[in-house]
């Protein structure tokens, strides 16, 4: 009776108790660790945010023209906060690395073991979208301009569709380095392209044939006359 | 120096030895009316200058309609009957093509290059598209140099009231605010300088810029003020080219023409600061009344250009233009037909609050140069509009009042060009 006992509630218990003193130091620790590094982190971000205003860092990015998309997310104050939150997320992200690391479980060193590889890919993504929030940036300004000076009546719309196709084109390239669902991406965004495209020229070629035309003889005629009554220099 | 030069030309400038006067043509599929510029030159260099050595060099930029075979070819027909006394020296004549990006500036660099090797005393440089170039032009342009001492004469002409509104409404009154020179032309096109400074010419390095394109004409002038050379103009009468000018695209044009200007402001900062007033400067010739081909001008579309412009280039102009200068011209450039007007001095705060920012990088530079032909087109509009009923010389009082807008709001552009210079150390800094 006594060893029927043993066997059905002391063991257990006794095992439960014999984990148990080994799983809640690493918990306590663990939680320990979050709610240092939670304040750090906060500590970070506030020193961080008062760092960047002493350097006039919204000064510099609203010249960027950046400041204005920052703030028309509602998400961030300024340039200055995001620029904060972000070192804030980066320290956090440490913090749970250190929290997994110092847990010292099978699961938990894999774990970080994994992400710690995955690291050149989030950089290498990272840099990618950086790239492409830039190059579209400078060739939508471009395209502006010189839709604008061509008076071409969709100016806007024009520059609008080139930044979207090359930020579209980096974030592709940026979930290829994260091996996140790269081909269908790519595919998708090749089939969507084309159909812009294709659709484009069948409304252009066909539906506003007429047009088309009109606009390319105005086009021609007005390039000509104007070269040759006038003279700039 | 002397990659400039084919193996053919070395030769022939080694044949030639020395030279006292240097004609330069540059070209570009010119073949229907540089014949008639060689005539005119060859003829001014028999009649007005017979006892001096002189080389014609077409710097060619790769011609395919045969410009250089006219250039070889042309014939003076009746010069006998133009010369009162016969040559002493035979004039040379040289087509080479030239080295380096294409475009006026390359082409006028090796001519530069011929003059230095050829030790010449003149160098005057002619458009190969001119019609109504007589033999008199090498005279006027040429003569300044050899006997008085002058290094560089800038063209005078009469044109029509519409016509050279890049010069009307910026280079000449900045050139004449800002270096104290009052050269009506700056960016003529025909030229006379010395051998000296030819070779000063060359031993800048600008051959990779827009000087290279159309930024030469400008960059010749602003040189030979700035850096004390002595300048004076020649009256040539009317100027009339050919009506098309082939790779003439406006926005490209302006893009390196102000740009080169723009550029010029930062080499010769010390220079423009220390200027607070201008003096004429010498006309060499007879200014006689001339009639000038009449224009056309489609102010409809330049509003228009100007109106999408400010809608559509908001951003790009709110990164440059103050907030008042932004207000301002939103309020002006809106009204339609004959109410359409930018004022002289908006205009003017605008092309120096552009200056700044072009000197001081506060966006790309092509951007900026090219979000200002809307604005010009804009002001282009307004000033035809204002000047359809004027007289010529009512033009002229009204280019002249452009002028002292530029001039009283010179100290405007030296105060906000040093603000924003030590704003930019002290963002640099911290």
């Amino acid at each position: 009776m006594r060893s029927l006992f043993d066997r059905m509630l002391l063991e257990p218990f006794n095992r439960l108790a014999d984990q148990s003193t080994h799983v809640v130091p690493i918990l306590i620790m663990v939680l320990v660790t979050l709610i240092i590094g939670g304040f750090l982190a906060y500590c970070v971000r506030w020193l961080t945010y008062r760092l960047l205003q002493f350097a006039r860092f919204d000064h510099l990015v609203q010249r960027t023209g950046f400041a204005g998309m920052i703030e028309r997310t509602g998400v961030f104050r300024s340039p200055a906060d995001l620029g904060a939150r972000f070192v804030q997320a980066l320290m956090w992200l440490f913090v749970v690395l250190f929290a997994l690391s110092a847990a010292d479980t099978p699961a938990s060193v894999e774990l970080v073991r994994r992400f710690v590889d995955y690291i050149p890919n989030l950089i290498a993504a990272g840099l990618v979208l950086l790239l492409g929030v830039v190059v579209s940036r400078m060739i939508s300004r471009s395209a502006l301009l010189a839709a604008v000076n061509a008076q071409w009546p969709a100016a806007r719309l024009i520059a609008g569709g080139v930044r979207v196709l090359v930020m579209t084109l980096a974030i592709v390239i940026a979930l290829e380095q994260l091996h996140i669902g790269s081909l269908p991406l790519l595919v998708a965004f090749a089939i969507v392209f084309a159909g812009i495209v294709f659709a484009l020229a069948i409304a252009f070629g066909l539906g506003a044939r007429d047009m088309a035309r009109q606009w390319l003889e105005a086009k021609v005629r007005s390039s000509v006359a104007e070269e040759e009554v006038f003279r700039h220099l | 120096m002397d990659d400039l030069f084919p193996t053919e030309l070395k030769a022939r400038l080694a044949q030639i030895g020395e030279a006292d006067i240097v004609v330069g043509i540059p070209s570009y599929n010119n073949a229907r009316t540089i014949g008639h510029v060689v005539r005119a030159v060859s003829v001014g260099l028999a009649k007005y200058f017979p006892a001096q050595r002189s080389v014609i060099v077409n710097s060619d930029g790769g011609s395919k309609d045969k410009t250089q075979e006219v250039v070889m070819h042309a014939e003076g027909g009746a010069d006998d009957l133009l010369l009162v006394s016969h040559p002493v020296h035979t004039s040379y004549r040289i087509s080479t093509p030239y080295h380096g990006i294409p475009g006026k500036g390359s082409a006028f660099r090796t001519i530069f290059a011929v003059a230095r090797q050829l030790n010449a005393r003149a160098c005057v440089v002619v458009d190969s598209d001119l019609r109504s170039i007589t033999p008199g032009w090498i005279e006027l342009l040429a003569r300044p140099v050899l006997e008085h001492g002058y290094d560089y004469i800038a063209p005078y002409y009469h044109r029509h009231k519409y016509d050279g509104t890049i010069t009307n409404g910026i280079i000449y009154p900045m050139t004449r605010t800002l270096y104290g020179k009052s050269v009506r032309q700056p960016i003529g096109g025909e030229f006379g300088f010395s051998g000296t400074l030819a070779a000063r010419y060359l031993e800048k390095d600008v051959w990779d810029t827009d000087v290279a394109r159309f930024g030469i004409d400008i960059w010749m002038t602003v040189t030979a003020i700035a850096e004390g050379f002595r300048v004076g103009q020649a009256y040539l009468g009317a100027k009339i080219h050919d009506a098309k000018d082939p790779g003439a695209d406006l926005t490209s044009m302006f893009r390196q023409v102000i740009g080169s200007f723009f550029s010029l402001m930062g080499s010769y900062e010390n220079v423009w600061k220390q200027v607070h007033s201008h003096e004429t400067v010498p006309l060499f010739g007879f200014p006689f009344e001339v009639g000038v081909e009449p224009l056309t001008v489609n102010t409809d579309r330049m509003i228009h250009a100007a109106q999408q412009g400010v809608s559509d280039l908001h951003e790009i102009y709110s990164s440059f233009l103050s907030a008042q200068t932004l207000v301002d011209l939103n309020n002006y450039v809106h009204r339609n037909g004959k109410g359409f007007h930018i004022p002289d001095q908006l205009w003017v705060r605008m092309i120096y609050q552009a200056a700044i920012a072009y000197h001081y990088r506060v966006l790309d530079r092509e951007h900026l140069l090219q979000s200002l032909v809307p604005l010009y087109l804009g002001r282009t509009a307004s000033f035809v509009l204002e000047v359809t009923d004027s007289t010529a010389t009512q033009v002229e009082e009204r280019i002249e009042g452009l002028c002292q807008v530029f001039e009283n709001e010179k100290p405007y552009l030296t105060e906000y060009w040093d603000a924003a210079g030590k704003e930019k150390v002290h963002a640099q800094s911290v």
